[in-house]
């Protein structure tokens, strides 16, 4: 690499895109402030959600050019980034790209290039977006950076496994595998000891080999306290939902959970949530909810839909139906609290090991009640995702239970979170009406 | 050992299931179900358990089960809980659910929450890679199985029992080995044949070899007529479907299926009887649900193709099965690389075999002949 390649780089990732980014930021944070609702229920906008904007397209800007300059790594959203910042990488979650694409509405054209390739319709959406979006190049964030190295964990589902073996022979570069044995009530000695040995025998040898530098402890331990930071500020960005009205709702959090998927680890990541607690803090204390006039509140359960976000805000809003939160998202702040800097990688392997998704359906049915009662929900939204087995498989079991024996009202939605092919909305429609008036809401 | 006739020549009469269940727990014995795909077949037997494998069954009235299972899961999940729900896995003692895919690890999840059968409910985890790592924690996986097996039978096992035991299931699966290596000269069509490698699933090693040997005694000097294919897949059902390739004139050399060819096990290497089991199923023949890489199953299909003068691989999958479909793609270019054609077949082991597939099977077998 030449030093004036390496001079251009820097001017264009850290001077001029960002200096763009924040113009436009300021731009964005003006229309807010002068937004009006469309609709009486709609309330104003969260203005976090210009930095938002800001530092997932300053992120993908970055993807375009690092090509070459920076080691890059494709990591599974659940996967131990840590050592792998620990080491300058730049991290890209194939998840998260997936989904920025259904929010945008690309996702088809890319399912299709996947689909063509001959990938069943079948198998996941997100890994079908992805798996187009590598083939044909294709991408809204304009281009996508090569990996290096790729790293998937089990801990969110098997499919992310069978799907990173497909990336590593379309790229023909390493895939390191960190396995989670699956867990029922309490994960036995030999399992975190088999995850935290794969962390250090496996991935960090093979992410230095990669990168071409030398795994610092101290730098690793840095990032993992930022990583704790970032998840406890999360979890209380989430919390806050349990007031009344919830300043916040599931849709603000889907779209506001992309930097503590992907920028975990980073100190940026830490202001930026503490902007965004201290705004929401500013909402309960004047009272600002999600949406006006709030009269019933729901637990969402699994994925978000991404290509509806929007309108099922709008659907539900006009009802005066509010999700203040869900599992989902709950997701990447509950083990924060868990998150030992003095225990290192033992720590990092039982937090890898311990996500929802890689609980037994009794722990999640135990979640939700928990939840239902903290947040004051008054049913359950269970989205039966036709792309994620391993979150939708007990919602059958899990939604008996909190109607019969909880006395919780739930309703099961057929849909799948990127593909709006596996999605009827009349049919969604006429379910969501029917619980709502069962909850005993109108929309008058 | 007594014979009944086949279509074409005589296969050993091979005793059901029922009849083989029933016949080991008069010997005070216990029943395990087991679903698939990989387990510790020695250290059930070491503990007086007779493994019994539920590939479905075909038939079973999957309404019980779409209580509990959302209808993108596969045939095969939900027949096996349709099965134990009807009360037919009645007679077992012990319910495995391997964590074979994110499927089967939800239904294990449900039966040990919420359904809670009768039966004592054992998962097992395998890992999905092939390191020292990974031997090292199946090992202890196994172990911990041991332990619950030690709870339900009262037994305190021996290393050298289990030892014993190992040997006696290397046995029959040197056996297995044998077969496929001969099938081509084996005078059986493809339905008796299968009858026969099948016949592990349930019987107890030392009945599985009596079996086999009798029937490697039926070899031909010349190599069976038909157009040579294999097929690669999860479970040759419906069974309707080895009879519809014989009859188009096809000629299965050898397989790939999870419940047959992928259970041909390689001895492992260890002194220690549980890392022995741990290397002897990581080191399998390449499988989708231990997450082997695409060449290596690309690299054992286009070996196995051309080591068997296989002309075509037929590709046939239970719908939703997540794991094989990943694969599929680039494993189809690799063959077309190598000059392989290949057909997808999807079907739902509950269904019989439709037209449709037929003349799509008839159609490939025509292209590749």
């Amino acid at each position: 690499m030449s030093l004036i390649s390496e001079i251009k780089y820097r001017l264009t990732v850290d001077v001029v895109g960002p200096s763009y980014l924040k113009w436009e930021r300021r731009k964005m944070t003006k229309a807010i402030e002068t937004f009006k609702p469309k609709n009486d229920y709609s309330a104003p906008p969260l203005k976090i959600s210009a930095w938002t904007k800001e530092l997932i397209s300053k992120h993908y800007f970055r993807g375009r050019y690092v090509e070459g300059h920076e080691p890059v790594a494709w990591v599974t959203s659940g996967g131990p980034v840590e050592p792998l910042k620990a080491l300058g990488y730049f991290v890209i979650y194939p998840e998260n790209h997936a989904a920025l694409s259904g929010a945008r509405h690309a996702q088809l054209e890319l399912m299709g290039e996947a689909e063509d390739a001959g990938y069943s319709r079948d198998i996941c959406s997100y890994a079908r977006t992805d798996i187009g979006a590598a083939l044909s190049g294709k991408t809204p964030v304009g281009k996508l950076p090569k990996p290096d190295l790729l790293v998937a964990c089990s801990n969110i589902c098997q499919t992310v496994l069978y799907w990173y073996r497909v990336l590593e022979k379309h790229f023909n570069v390493p895939l390191v595998i960190i396995d989670t044995p699956f867990v029922y009530d309490e994960a036995p000695p030999h399992v975190i000891e088999y995850v935290q040995k794969q962390l250090e025998n496996e991935l960090i040898p093979t992410a230095e080999r990669v990168a071409k530098k030398s795994f610092s402890e101290k730098k690793f331990k840095q990032v993992v306290q930022y990583s704790k930071e970032a998840s406890e500020l999360w979890l209380e960005v989430l919390n806050t939902g349990k007031n009344r009205p919830t300043p916040i709702s599931i849709f603000d959090q889907f779209i506001h959970m992309a930097p503590i998927v992907e920028m975990r680890g980073d100190a940026i990541t830490i202001d930026y949530y503490g902007a965004m607690l201290k705004e929401l803090n500013e909402r309960v204390k004047n009272g600002i909810g999600a949406i006006n006039n709030e009269k019933k509140r729901l637990l969402w359960d699994n994925l978000p839909i991404w290509y509806k976000l929007r309108s099922f805000a709008e659907d539900l809003g006009k009802y005066g139906v509010t999700l203040p939160a869900s599992t989902y998202t709950y997701a990447w702040g509950e083990l924060a609290p868990m998150i030992d800097i003095d225990r290192g990688m033992e720590s990092m392997a039982r937090i890898y090991t311990y996500p929802i998704l890689n609980r037994s359906t009794g722990h999640k049915l135990d979640t939700m009640r928990s939840m239902v009662k903290d947040f004051s929900m008054d049913g359950v939204i269970l989205h039966s995702d036709r792309s994620c087995k391993p979150y939708s498989i007990g919602q059958m079991s899990q939604r008996s239970k909190l109607m019969d024996e909880f006395g919780v009202p739930a309703l099961l939605l057929e849909a799948d979170h990127n593909d709006p092919r596996a999605f009827s909305d009349e049919q969604a429609a006429q379910r969501m009406e029917s619980f709502i008036e069962m909850l005993g809401v109108d929309d008058e | 050992m007594k014979k009944i006739k086949g279509d074409f020549m005589t296969i050993p009469k091979i005793p059901g299931r029922i009849e083989t269940i029933k016949k080991f727990k008069e010997s005070r014995g216990k029943i395990a179900a087991i679903f698939p795909i990989h387990y510790p077949r020695a250290l059930f037997r070491a503990y007086n358990i007779l493994p019994v494998e539920v590939w479905g069954p075909t038939g079973a009235d999957t309404s019980y089960s779409t209580a509990y299972l959302q209808p993108y899961v596969c045939s095969i999940a939900q027949s096996a809980l349709a099965y134990l729900l009807t009360g037919d896995l009645d007679i077992t003692d012990i319910v495995v659910a391997p964590h074979t895919c994110d499927s089967l690890q939800g239904l294990g999840s449900i039966l040990l929450d919420f359904i809670k059968p009768k039966q004592s409910v054992i998962t097992i985890y395998y890992p999905r890679d092939k390191r020292d790592v990974d031997v090292e924690y199946l090992a202890n996986e196994f172990k911990s199985v041991g332990e619950q097996l030690s709870k339900i039978t009262g037994i305190k096992l021996t290393d050298k029992k289990l030892k014993e035991a190992i040997i006696r299931e290397e046995e029959a699966d040197d056996l297995l080995k044998q077969l496929y290596e001969n099938k081509v000269y084996l005078d059986y069509n493809d339905t008796e044949f299968y009858k026969i490698i099948r016949a592990r699933e349930y019987l107890p090693a030392e009945e599985f070899t009596i079996i086999a040997n009798e029937a490697l005694q039926n070899k031909t000097e010349k190599e069976k007529t038909g157009i040579p294919i294999i097929v690669t897949g999860i479970v040759p059902e419906p069974k309707g479907l080895l009879k519809v390739i014989n009859e188009l004139n096809g000629r299965i050399v050898a397989d790939d299926f999870a419940c047959c060819g992928r259970k041909l096990y390689v001895k492992g290497k260890s002194s220690n009887p549980y890392k022995y089991m741990a290397e002897s199923l990581i080191f399998a023949v390449p499988d989708s649900s231990r997450e082997n890489s695409i060449n290596d199953r690309a690299n054992y299909l286009v070996n196995l193709a051309k080591k068997y003068g296989a002309k075509g691989v037929l590709i046939y999958e239970v719908k939703f099965c997540e794991m094989e479909l990943y694969y599929i793609p680039q494993v189809r270019e690799r063959l077309k690389e190598e000059g392989l054609n290949s057909v997808i077949i999807e079907v739902d082991i509950n269904d019989s075999l439709p037209h449709q597939t037929i003349t799509r099977l008839e159609a490939f077998l025509e292209v590749i002949e």
